[in-house]
């Protein structure tokens, strides 16, 4: 994918820093717990868009969150987006602790 | 939104076949490209992101979530769940008016 450095466009290095620091937070210290991944999920969107919005660019913004437990399992994710590529992004994280993997996707789709 | 044309873009590439590593990286593609395409071909004023996760059933707990700051009142999104005997799969589509 194309590094963008204009102001205006989408900067996939802050974005990913952004969504590690909001992962750390979340789950940084924790072992896999199935009571509480519902809200680790919702945590890590919840706070990655607000730091994105904080941005002040102007796009509108997806965030998903994958968090599996390590057992072995295989996992795979694919994208595939129908837009302006000269004006929208996207950027994977892949994050692992001892206990579970966590996939974050952020996509920002430019405003007119 | 257009949750039988995900259906069906999961049933034509995974229906009746069991988890295997070397293959998955192969349907996860086929499964969002067929879906895009189908989607294009409404012919509606949208973008659109589909993503798909494919997992191995052998008892990991998987966790899926996103959010979204867009217009709500134009546009929206669907994620449906499909599974099988040793491979769960989970398609998202989101829509943004152009």
């Amino acid at each position: 994918m194309e590094e963008y450095h204009n102001e205006s466009s989408f900067n996939t290095e802050e974005v990913d820093n952004i969504v590690k620091e909001c992962i750390e937070n979340v789950v940084g210290k924790d072992d896999y717990n199935p009571n509480l991944v519902n809200k680790w999920t919702s945590a890590i969107v919840e706070r990655c868009l607000k730091q994105l919005v904080k941005l002040g660019k102007h796009y509108k913004f997806i965030v998903t969150c994958a968090l599996m437990q390590k057992t072995g399992a295989g996992l795979h994710t694919a994208n595939s987006c129908y837009w302006d590529t000269a004006a929208d992004g996207s950027s994977t994280v892949r994050w692992e602790s001892r206990t579970m993997y966590c996939v974050v996707s952020v996509f920002a789709v430019a405003i007119a | 939104m257009d949750e039988g044309g995900e259906d069906e873009s999961i049933e034509t590439t995974i229906g009746t076949s069991s988890y295997q590593h070397f293959r998955v990286n192969q349907w996860s593609t086929t499964i969002v490209e067929q879906c895009l395409s189908q989607l294009c071909k409404l012919g509606k004023p949208f973008k659109y992101i589909v993503t798909c996760v494919i997992m191995q059933n052998n008892g990991a707990g998987l966790q899926t979530a996103s959010s979204c700051y867009w217009d709500n009142a134009t546009d929206g999104n669907c994620a449906i769940k499909w599974e099988n005997k040793s491979m769960c799969c989970i398609v998202s589509v989101f829509g943004l008016a152009v």
